[in-house]
């Protein structure tokens, strides 16, 4: 095939982290084919939602796309499993089940859906945040928690004895800051890239959840390219997992120590147990829907140990 | 590339809309054009125009705009305007040229409830022009009073237009630009107030005779039901009761209440007539928001903005310079397209371009709004100014002359809000905490 | 024809009353489950959305037929009579064009394409399809208002009422102008 230019859009702004990661894998790409595949990164959703830009790439509209575990839900059930809460038991185990074989195969499943998943990007582990200390899910009785309106962001609130709501992005900061919510629960760089640190000011470190961003591609694109393209195309995506991973984790660090210094928020270590053991019926429930998540769900828990 | 995809664009929107095809289809087919112009293929244009228009409306916060306008229109069919212009005759009743100042105060007031210039234009200037021309004002000052003055209400809160920029730039706080809008817009219409006044006092125009003490207390006491709906929607918001978008429903359900119960000036039987009514007024807008996101789409990925941003980057490196020629180009835009589409289309080019100069969004949404308030008071399209005609009775070309002192009032305010990023910004931090 | 105009006038009239009522309880009660009950509703956000999308859509199509949708009338300034008749057709046929291929085909591949990759809505887990098919629906119903305007230009019987576009001239002080659509 002849030289192409692929579009990828995604809804962060120039100066994130991932912008960054996927500027590094359109780099990579061109080095690798000596500048036949380029990539064309728009941000700020420039081309459109998460949602809106993953039907592009079905239809083939759009070349490629990122996304997360999350929405992708929608369009891929074997997604659901590594949604689920506790699923994965350090961060370890989450990036080697992300970089091995599981994470291939689900990477994979949606092919005939009209796009495959080309490589995930790790986005830390998500907690509760609030103007209140959360020590065991007993503080989260009767809480408004935000919520993203997906079924199982909602279960487990749920599960856990808060009050789920979901409120837009936009109108979140000054939810929080108004009373309308009374937490939320996201990664720590929450705190400072959104500021919900101004307006929240304990932070419980119960990582619920480790929901990775994934970077999809067009099947019809991707058929469009020849075998060389292809690996080189899979090479930048899996070069640029790892990239991502320890500029992610070392940026994670100063989002904590700046949350902390410059916004007073108190970090809270807390006693999981408690919290696993409330959300457990999850696993259970998602394994019933289909024998494809169940097997996901065990070879992930299988993989930990 | 960008080139061929732009004049695409714009030549067969301009021959479209020259044809009096309606604005939404003339950027609905341009649209599909680009995108075929890009290489895209028949099917997927049309696929990707069909599912913008569609899901460019799946916004919790656009709920907002068939809320206020249904509002607005229970309190123009449910008696509560009234009570705002007999008010507003009181409050601007011993200043030379009282009635103008009525004018623009109803204005305000309307406007910050309704949330909408044209609503506002047509219910206060529907009342007051007979009443000024009875008192010998000429009627085409009365008028340019009336158009320069209704878009107050798109600047103080709330406001459909600051929730339509929320919407464009992926989530700016409504609550902040709400805070925001308060100054620039009360400016606004203090600043017109200061025009109208020394016109009319050079022109000698009767000052309105001084209301007893009884009708004072009378009027105020009238307009105290109609104005708490700003104190629940603002008090609403900052207390942490619902969210900007939530309490458009809630200014409903208080002017159904004022409207139905307390002022029974409408009944039961009336609603489906004014639902319907506002259903058509809201789908004629969200029509429009539908293809003007597929047109913000097309030229996404044709590379316009990047094309256009480059070209005022080269201009300048002077952030100065470079927002005065933003708010040149937005002037010009605005004499020939409507706010809605302007705001959809222009804002995703504009911007990244001052966000890289550091301007804060909120800031660049109140700037950006002002700016457009004044396009549609122009010729040649401008629907404040068709309606102000209309409820005036004057015809367009003799309302222009009266017009332009308010224009340089407008023109100066709008200067003053570019460069003193405080007039829009204190509030939103002082009240919100905005900006840290 | 005449009656045929009446019956969708009707149907569509009232199915957009009624969205639009459902939309203020559904919202309110978002507010009221939240900070009344403390029970936020976890499905009022994504019904008011997609509920919002089709009062947009089969409102839009309401408009059509009742010529309210926002056009720059200049051209009217320039030419009268039968060419200008001739030209209120011709914007009908780029109208019945737009309506038909984009919102019908578009969105029935839209909405067909959906449904096969079984796209769900987050919250309510519907197929996602449902909700674009307030395009296709729109676009019959609109393309239905198209061929009916022209028959009705083109009879030489009845009287060239220009009136296809409406510029910004308000129906009446107080009722909204066609015009207030951008507060
Ligand atoms: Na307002
Ligand atoms: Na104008």
């Amino acid at each position: 095939a002849s030289a192409v230019t692929l579009k990828l859009n995604h809804n962060n702004p120039k100066d994130h982290q991932l912008h960054k990661s996927m500027e590094f894998m359109a780099e990579r790409v061109k080095e690798l084919t000596n500048g036949d595949v380029k990539i064309r990164v728009y941000a700020n959703a420039q081309l459109g939602t998460q949602r809106e830009s993953l039907e592009l790439v079905q239809n083939g509209t759009l070349a490629m796309a990122k996304s997360n575990a999350s929405e992708l839900e929608a369009f891929e059930e074997s997604y659901s499993a590594m949604n689920l809460p506790y699923i994965f038991v350090s961060e370890d185990h989450y990036y080697n089940v992300l970089s091995g074989e599981i994470g291939d195969d689900i990477l994979m499943a949606s092919k005939d859906k009209g796009f495959i998943g080309l490589t995930y990007y790790v986005e830390g582990a998500r907690s509760f945040y609030a103007n209140k200390e959360i020590h065991t899910p007993a503080d989260l009785k009767g809480m408004k928690i935000r919520v993203q309106p997906s079924e199982s962001a909602i279960r487990m609130v749920e599960l856990l004895g808060g009050n789920p709501t979901p409120i837009s992005w936009g109108e979140l900061y000054s939810a929080l800051k108004q009373g309308v919510v009374d937490g939320a629960e996201n990664n720590p760089s929450a705190l400072t890239s959104a500021r919900h640190g101004e307006v929240s000011k304990f932070y419980s470190n119960d990582g619920h959840t480790m929901i990775p961003s994934v970077v999809v591609m067009s099947t019809k694109v991707w058929d469009s390219l020849d075998e060389n393209q292809q690996k080189a195309l899979k090479q930048a995506a899996k070069d640029s997992m790892l990239f991502h991973r320890e500029a992610w984790n070392e940026q994670t660090r100063k989002d904590i120590e700046q949350a902390k210094k410059e916004l007073d928020v108190k970090f809270i270590e807390v006693e999981k147990g408690p919290f696993i053991e409330a959300v457990m019926p999850m696993h259970e429930e998602a394994s019933k829907k289909s024998a494809r998540i169940a097997d996901l769900v065990e070879r992930i828990k299988a993989a930990a140990k | 590339m960008e080139w061929q995809a732009t004049i695409t664009l714009f030549s067969i929107f301009i021959v479209l809309m020259a044809l009096s095809v309606p604005i939404s289809f003339a950027i609905g087919i341009a649209t599909v054009f680009t995108f075929m112009v890009i290489n895209m293929s028949f099917d997927q244009s049309i696929f990707i125009v069909a599912q913008q228009m569609a899901s460019g409306l799946d916004s919790f916060t656009l709920l907002a705009i068939p809320f206020f306008i249904l509002a607005g229109n229970i309190m123009n069919r449910g008696g509560i305007a009234m009570r705002l212009i007999e008010f507003a005759k009181i409050l601007g009743g011993r200043l030379p040229g009282s009635l103008a100042h009525c004018n623009v105060l109803a204005n305000m007031m309307f406007g910050a409830i309704s949330g909408s210039a044209v609503a506002s234009a047509a219910a206060v200037g529907g009342v007051m022009a007979p009443i000024q021309k009875k008192e010998g004002y000429d009627p085409a000052f009365s008028a340019a009073v009336n158009i320069a003055s209704c878009p107050t209400g798109l600047l103080i809160p709330p406001s459909t237009t600051f929730i339509v920029y929320s919407l464009i730039t992926n989530g700016t706080s409504i609550a902040a630009l709400f805070v925001a809008g308060y100054v620039p817009g009360i400016l606004m219409g203090l600043g017109l107030m200061t025009v109208a006044g020394v016109i009319a006092k050079k022109r000698g125009y009767p000052l309105a005779p001084k209301p007893s003490w009884n009708e004072v207390m009378q009027k105020s006491c009238d307009a105290v039901l109609p104005l708490g709906l700003i104190f629940i929607i603002m008090g609403g918001i900052i207390g942490g009761i619902f969210t900007a978008t939530e309490a458009s429903a809630v200014a409903v359900v208080y002017t159904l209440f004022l409207a139905l119960v307390w002022y029974r000036e409408i009944t039961i039987r009336d609603l489906p007539k004014i639902i319907l009514e506002s259903a058509v007024t809201t789908s004629i807008v969200l029509l429009m928001i539908g293809c003007s996101i597929a047109m913000s789409k097309a030229m996404a990925f044709s590379d316009i903005p990047f094309t256009i941003s480059d070209a005022l980057l080269s201009l300048s490196e002077n952030p100065l310079v470079i927002l005065l020629a933003i708010n040149l180009a937005l002037l010009v835009i605005g004499t020939f397209m409507d706010m809605t589409p302007a705001l959809l289309i222009f804002t995703p080019i504009f911007l990244p371009v001052v966000q890289d100069l550091g301007m804060d969004p909120v800031h660049f949404g109140v700037m950006m709004t002002f700016n457009l308030c004044i396009g549609i008071c122009t010729p040649p399209v401008g629907s404040a100014l068709f309606v102000g005609c209309s409820v005036g009775k004057v015809a367009i070309s003799k309302v222009l002359k009266p017009l332009l002192p308010f224009y340089a009032v407008l023109v100066v305010l709008l200067l003053a809000v570019t460069y003193i990023p405080q007039l829009s910004l204190f509030l939103p931090s002082f009240f919100l905490g905005y900006g840290g | 024809m005449k009656q045929a105009v009446r019956l969708v006038n009707g149907l569509l009239g009232s199915l957009v009353v009624l969205i639009f009522t459902i939309l203020v309880v559904c919202v309110v009660w978002q507010v009221f489950s939240r900070y009344v009950l403390g029970t936020p509703s976890t499905t009022t956000d994504e019904i008011a959305r997609f509920l919002f999308m089709w009062i947009a859509f089969t409102g839009a199509a309401y408009t059509l037929g009742q010529k309210r949708h926002l056009a720059i009338d200049v051209i009217s300034l320039w030419m009268g009579g039968r060419s200008l008749r001739n030209i209120r057709v011709l914007v009908l046929v780029i109208i019945g064009a737009f309506v038909s291929v984009v919102m019908l085909y578009g969105g029935w591949q839209l909405m067909a394409e959906t449904l096969k990759t079984g796209q769900m809505t987050p919250a309510l887990r519907i197929p996602m399809g449902y909700v674009y098919g307030a395009i296709p629906f729109s676009g019959l119903t609109m393309l239905f208002y198209c061929v009916v305007l022209i028959i009705e230009l083109l009879d030489p019987n009845t009287p060239f009422e220009d009136e296809i576009v409406d510029t910004s001239t308000p129906m009446s002080p107080s009722s909204s102008s066609p015009a207030g659509q951008h507060k």
